[in-house]
């Protein structure tokens, strides 16, 4: 059973086939969640990125994957009195690339195996600015080399009428550079097609656990979503409609179950994708 | 339907889209609650006073934001005959016996003034006036920050220091220490410094400062400018 590269999991592409997906993702928050996984004020900040993803079937068994930001885009507003009206302390913004991820998926399993698994390798490469604007608080990036191994196992199934459908869970560890916290990154999801195929329903629960072994707000000052330390679990909803064979538009919603040192409001995501692999 | 007759429809609504959302990401403004009561408070103080010695006091007047603001303060005593101020603050001791000394700021039908005790005696052997201050700090937020502390005059600096009671909590990145009079935002204040200790005895040395010049220390996140924990350094 096959599955659309916007299904996670573990299945990967045929040799020579591909697929491509150009989006944006954005999140706008004004709380964030502290250390202690309560929610705190801050000052109104939005991060945009334009994300650039493709996968291409190296061999049969053997997938390559990036997942560029090609534009990011952090802001935070200005802090005015209310009392005079004048502003406290400016906003600012800062326009840069983002932080590209270079992955390698391997499938473990033999060809139509009824459980696959795969192994994937991710190296996060910082390109990104991970302090920029005048107080040097605004990121693109994280500043660090991320070094991700994942494992992924699945299975496809019919439910109601033979439509088709997935599950997939996966379980990695993610290597840090620059004092950053090890990770431990885990997560599973759903998906359901209608239509024959043309509408795709995916549910994902994703989530990070720091290993807190990193530097400490007494080395580091970095913020936003790329704070050290950070953790969450979190749940989303993506929505990927066909139009053709090969083209077709992709929407999602995430938020935040629990987390600690991350930003507390909902993630968006909007993206056209081109399928080359039937 | 073709594709190539799709694929630029779908780029044109996503092109439409994308502008949108750049648009939307525009710097807006958050407003802050920053209003305080206006303050005079006086900095120079002594509590006796020889006869025919002099002392100069001196005011600072904060303003409903707590930024401090030249104005034209009024000095009066509660009892010319036994110690006299000039429209200066120069403070001389006419009489044994004990007065009150004003500061006093008219705004309008608004009258600010803050005040404090002299005695006036034949001989003074100590002045005293005050160098040392102490009081606690306690979060205002989600981020543990506790602790007590003095404040110490050396000279034309001060000296704050906060005990083994003292704890902050170490994940939050950005954490500063202010001196401020405002005690919802950074506008006007002093920064000390970024946060590095986080437990026990520790001490930061702040030059020209005066003891009586800040109402609270903050702890904020400045990256994020949001408080996190706070102290009022206590008036005279």
């Amino acid at each position: 059973m096959a599955f659309p590269s916007f299904c996670g999991g573990p299945w990967v592409q045929k040799k020579g086939k591909s697929y491509f997906k150009l989006s944006e993702w954005w999140l706008v928050f004004d709380e964030h969640y502290t250390s202690a996984g309560l929610k705190d004020p801050n000052v109104t900040t939005g991060v945009y990125n334009t994300f650039l993803y493709g996968e291409y079937g190296i061999t049969n068994r053997f997938t390559g994957i990036v997942s560029s930001a090609l534009f990011s885009r952090n802001y935070m507003n200005n802090l005015v009195s209310g009392t005079t009206g004048k502003t406290i302390v400016a906003g600012d913004a800062v326009n840069y690339l983002g932080d590209t991820d270079l992955g390698f998926k391997y499938q473990l399993s033999k060809k139509d195996a009824k459980v696959p698994m795969a192994l994937s390798i991710v190296l996060g490469l910082p390109i990104g600015k991970s302090a920029a604007g005048d107080a040097m608080n605004l990121q693109t990036g994280d500043g660090e080399f991320n070094q991700i191994i994942q494992f992924d196992i699945g299975k496809g199934f019919t439910v109601f009428k033979k439509r088709q459908a997935y599950y997939a869970l996966y379980g990695g560890f993610n290597n840090r550079s620059n004092g950053f916290s090890e990770e431990i990154r885990f997560g599973g999801e759903f998906g359901i097609e209608f239509f024959s195929k043309k509408l795709w329903v995916i549910a994902r629960v994703n989530g990070i656990e720091s290993m807190k072994n990193g530097a400490t707000a007494e080395t580091v000052t970095s913020t936003s979503i790329f704070a050290n330390n950070s953790e969450y679990i979190s749940y989303s909803v993506e929505v990927n409609q066909y139009f053709s064979n090969k083209i077709g538009l992709s929407v999602g919603l995430a938020s935040a179950l629990r987390g600690e040192i991350i930003a507390a409001a909902p993630s968006f995501s909007a993206g056209i994708f081109l399928d080359f692999t039937k | 339907m073709k594709s190539s007759f799709l694929f630029p429809r779908i780029v044109a609504v996503f092109s439409i889209l994308l502008s949108s959302f750049f648009m939307s990401s525009c710097i807006k403004d958050d407003v802050v609650d920053d209003y305080v009561n206006p303050e005079i408070r006086i900095t120079s103080i002594t509590d006796s006073l020889a006869i025919d010695s002099t002392f100069q006091s001196s005011a600072l007047y904060f303003n409903n934001v707590g930024e401090q603001v030249e104005v034209e303060v009024v000095w009066t005593s509660s009892n010319d005959s036994v110690a006299n101020i000039t429209n200066s603050g120069l403070i001389k001791g006419v009489g044994i016996g004990t007065c009150t000394i004003y500061s006093k700021y008219v705004n309008g039908e608004v009258e600010i003034t803050d005040s404090f005790l002299i005695a006036v005696s034949v001989k003074v052997t100590v002045m005293v006036v005050t160098l040392e201050k102490s009081g606690t700090v306690a979060t205002t937020s989600s981020y543990p920050v506790s602790g007590s502390y003095t404040l110490e005059v050396q000279g034309d600096d001060l000296l704050l220091t906060f005990n083994a009671d003292y704890s902050a909590d170490n994940s939050l990145p950005g954490l500063y220490i202010f001196l401020a009079n405002n005690n919802s935002t950074t506008a006007g204040a002093l920064e000390i410094g970024l946060v590095t200790v986080f437990n026990g005895v520790h001490s930061y040395l702040i030059p020209n400062t005066g003891i009586n010049d800040y109402g609270f220390i903050l702890y904020f996140c400045k990256p994020f400018n949001v408080k996190v924990g706070q102290g009022i350094i206590p008036p005279n």
